[in-house]
């Protein structure tokens, strides 16, 4: 018991007898989410200030004669005339490993459920991105899992790659499978005992989703046991929008620690047109000048400063961002899908059309790019892969045409005929990433004709029987083709054979 | 158009910059001001002279210590405090002491928006936030 005292008595001794200078004000409104301030004569912008009942705010616009603050957290128990305390600190979030596989608010604590999160660290909430000299060319691949990205629109570590389309397109879903394929990457990886492995943290922002669909996803995660590897930051709809408006840099945040530290990391943020509409309002109620569709005129610096902390460090880490955006009508050219499409290094465009004819994940191959990504293509996916983008954007312009007559020559039906099998081959479902040496063994066997004898509606089938023949017989080819990562003459020889086998063994 | 508040603010914010001399504010300019405002026809009058009040109102505590004191306190103290404080600011800071026993022991002083905090009470609190 005394040790308790002596303890509280040291406390007590550390606080110094000497004044301690405050800076004050009073709050002179509040609504929204947004006080205005009278007072706080010393507070620097973005400086969080202390509200009473343990409420923080950030203060966004110093005016001549009031600061105008958004606050974060419980806005019911404060009123006109509450004292508020400037504290001389920037806005900081728990960062390290402590947090992987928990769900923490847009300030990071934990709402899980599963007690305090034990972390050592703090890091800025807002922090200016990585200088040009720090940085490094994204060289190193991020995969997927999914066959109609990794070997067409390839994402690198370091990269920042949007992720667009309608609702209900499958937007979600390929971030999901993105971060599932990191956990089973990892866990193969860190069971290998390479030295030179290097696992991916994921950390997946929620801006103002349904609650029931960031439980979702945390099932799915936890399904698939990919949430060891990965950090949810939640800021649901029903989260006033300071605290949307905060989350994805609470996540960078939370990412660039592990940059920082040598580590890499992926952070997606669903999504920012939620993001910008949350900042709108905060905007509209500052009074803030609006302008194109109400959004104030800093929205593209909004994006830009955030998607900037997404980088390759020379001798740290890197952090890749997979940043989701929502387009209505499939309209890509409005005005936040514009300014993040500007931002980012390629986009990924999912289409409407097609996911409603079941091509999923709806992968719209003419209108996605990947503008750094193919330097950090594996030389095994470039090899059976190259030509597959300019060939399937080919068939989707002749598929168009041929709607028109059914007089088509040889070379078009052929054409046409070997479009409709990568469609068909490309397809997979959701939760379910690929191993990026099956994808490699899938797409040679459809490189050198293996599917071109089956009927189309069964090649996806076919597809299965395969990539269950590679990995129930063929494992130690497959661990060839990961650890070599390019098809040489012998390796090319080994899946010929194995191909051959599996075709003697295969009836449609 | 800007809103008659925001006309109101500006104009309150003229006829304050009119009442400073050398950073403090003159009692005969306040008069003329009054006397101006009661004078002309100036639109929304009790708006103008809400913010006219609440600008002069933010100018004048910043030349005023207000002591906060829990037990006793004698005018050397007093004087000691504005003599520091005087230096600290730049200007004439008079001090008013003001009893709080809520302090508990210690003092608390405000000037402007500035609290210098050395009170129990005060002490207290920030162990309390820290745990």
């Amino acid at each position: 018991m005394s040790t308790v005292l002596e303890q509280i008595e040291q406390q007590i001794a550390k606080l110094s007898n000497k004044a301690v200078k405050k800076n004050t004000g009073n709050i002179r409104t509040v609504a929204d989410g947004v006080a205005k301030i009278d007072g706080l004569s010393d507070v620097m912008y973005n400086e969080m200030v202390q509200f009473p009942g343990g409420a923080i705010g950030i203060a966004l616009n110093l005016e001549e004669d009031e600061v105008g603050c958004v606050i974060l957290g419980d806005v019911s128990l404060l009123k006109e005339g509450d004292e508020v305390t400037t504290t001389g600190r920037l806005l900081s979030v728990p960062v390290g490993k402590a947090l992987l596989g928990r769900t923490v608010d847009a300030l990071g604590q934990p709402v899980d459920g599963k007690g305090p999160i034990d972390s050592k660290e703090t890091y800025p909430v807002e922090k200016i991105a990585p200088g040009i000299i720090v940085r490094k060319s994204v060289s190193q691949p991020l995969f997927t899992g999914i066959m109609a990205i990794d070997s067409m629109i390839p994402i690198g570590r370091g990269q920042r790659e949007l992720i667009i389309g309608d609702r209900g397109t499958g937007k979600t879903t390929i971030t999901i499978d993105t971060i599932i394929n990191q956990a089973k990457i990892n866990k193969v990886g860190l069971a290998s005992g390479d030295k030179n492995f290097r696992p991916v943290y994921s950390i997946y922002v929620a801006i103002g989703q349904k609650n029931s669909n960031i439980v979702r996803t945390i099932s799915a995660l936890e399904a698939a046991g990919a949430l060891e590897f990965t950090v949810i930051v939640a800021a649901p709809a029903g989260d006033n929008p300071a605290n949307q408006y905060i989350a994805p840099y609470s996540g960078a945040a939370i990412g660039e620690w592990f940059m920082e530290n040598g580590m890499d990391a992926l952070i997606v943020y669903d999504d920012l047109s939620k993001h910008a509409v949350a900042y709108r309002q905060i905007s509209l109620i500052l009074k803030r000048p609006s302008g194109r569709e109400a959004y104030p005129g800093d929205v593209f610096y909004l994006h830009s400063r955030l998607l900037e902390r997404a980088a390759r460090l020379d001798g740290k880490g890197s952090l890749t961002a997979l940043p989701i955006v929502e387009t209505l009508a499939g309209d890509v050219s409005a005005y936040i899908p514009t300014n993040i499409i500007s931002i980012t290094d390629g986009q990924i465009f999912l289409e409407t059309d097609l996911f409603n004819q079941g091509i999923r994940p709806a992968v719209s191959v003419g209108l996605s790019v990947s503008r750094v990504g193919s330097a950090a293509q594996i030389k095994a996916t470039k090899q059976v892969g190259g030509k597959l983008k300019g060939e399937l954007a080919q068939f989707r312009e002749l598929a168009a045409f041929a709607q028109f007559g059914s007089d088509l020559d040889a070379k078009t039906k052929a054409q046409l005929d070997r479009g409709s099998r990568i469609v068909e081959l490309f397809k997979q479902p959701a939760f379910a990433p690929l191993p990026i040496e099956l994808q490699v063994a899938v797409l040679f066997a459809m490189q050198k004709g293996f599917f071109d004898p089956v009927e189309i509606k069964k090649i996806g089938e076919a597809s299965a029987s395969l990539k269950s023949f590679f990995t129930t017989r063929k494992e130690p080819l497959l661990t060839e083709v990961r650890t070599k990562a390019a098809l040489d003459k012998d390796l090319e020889a080994k899946l010929l054979a194995a191909c051959e086998e599996w075709k003697s063994s295969y009836t449609a | 158009m800007a809103s008659p508040a925001k006309i109101a603010q500006q104009f309150a914010r003229q006829l304050f910059s009119v009442s400073v001399i050398d950073g403090v504010v003159s009692a005969e300019r306040v008069v003329g001001v009054l006397e101006f405002v009661e004078k002309h026809k100036v639109a929304n009058p009790v708006m103008v002279l809400k913010a006219y009040h609440r600008l002069i109102a933010i100018e004048l505590a910043k030349s005023i210590a207000l002591v906060e004191h829990a037990g006793a306190i004698n005018q050397t103290t007093l004087s000691a405090i504005e003599a520091a404080m005087s230096r600290k600011y730049g200007r004439a800071v008079k001090a008013t002491a003001q009893a709080n026993a809520s302090l508990l022991a210690g003092m608390r002083v405000h000037v402007g928006d500035d609290i210098y905090e050395s009170s129990v009470a005060g002490q207290l609190a920030a162990l309390a936030a820290s745990v």
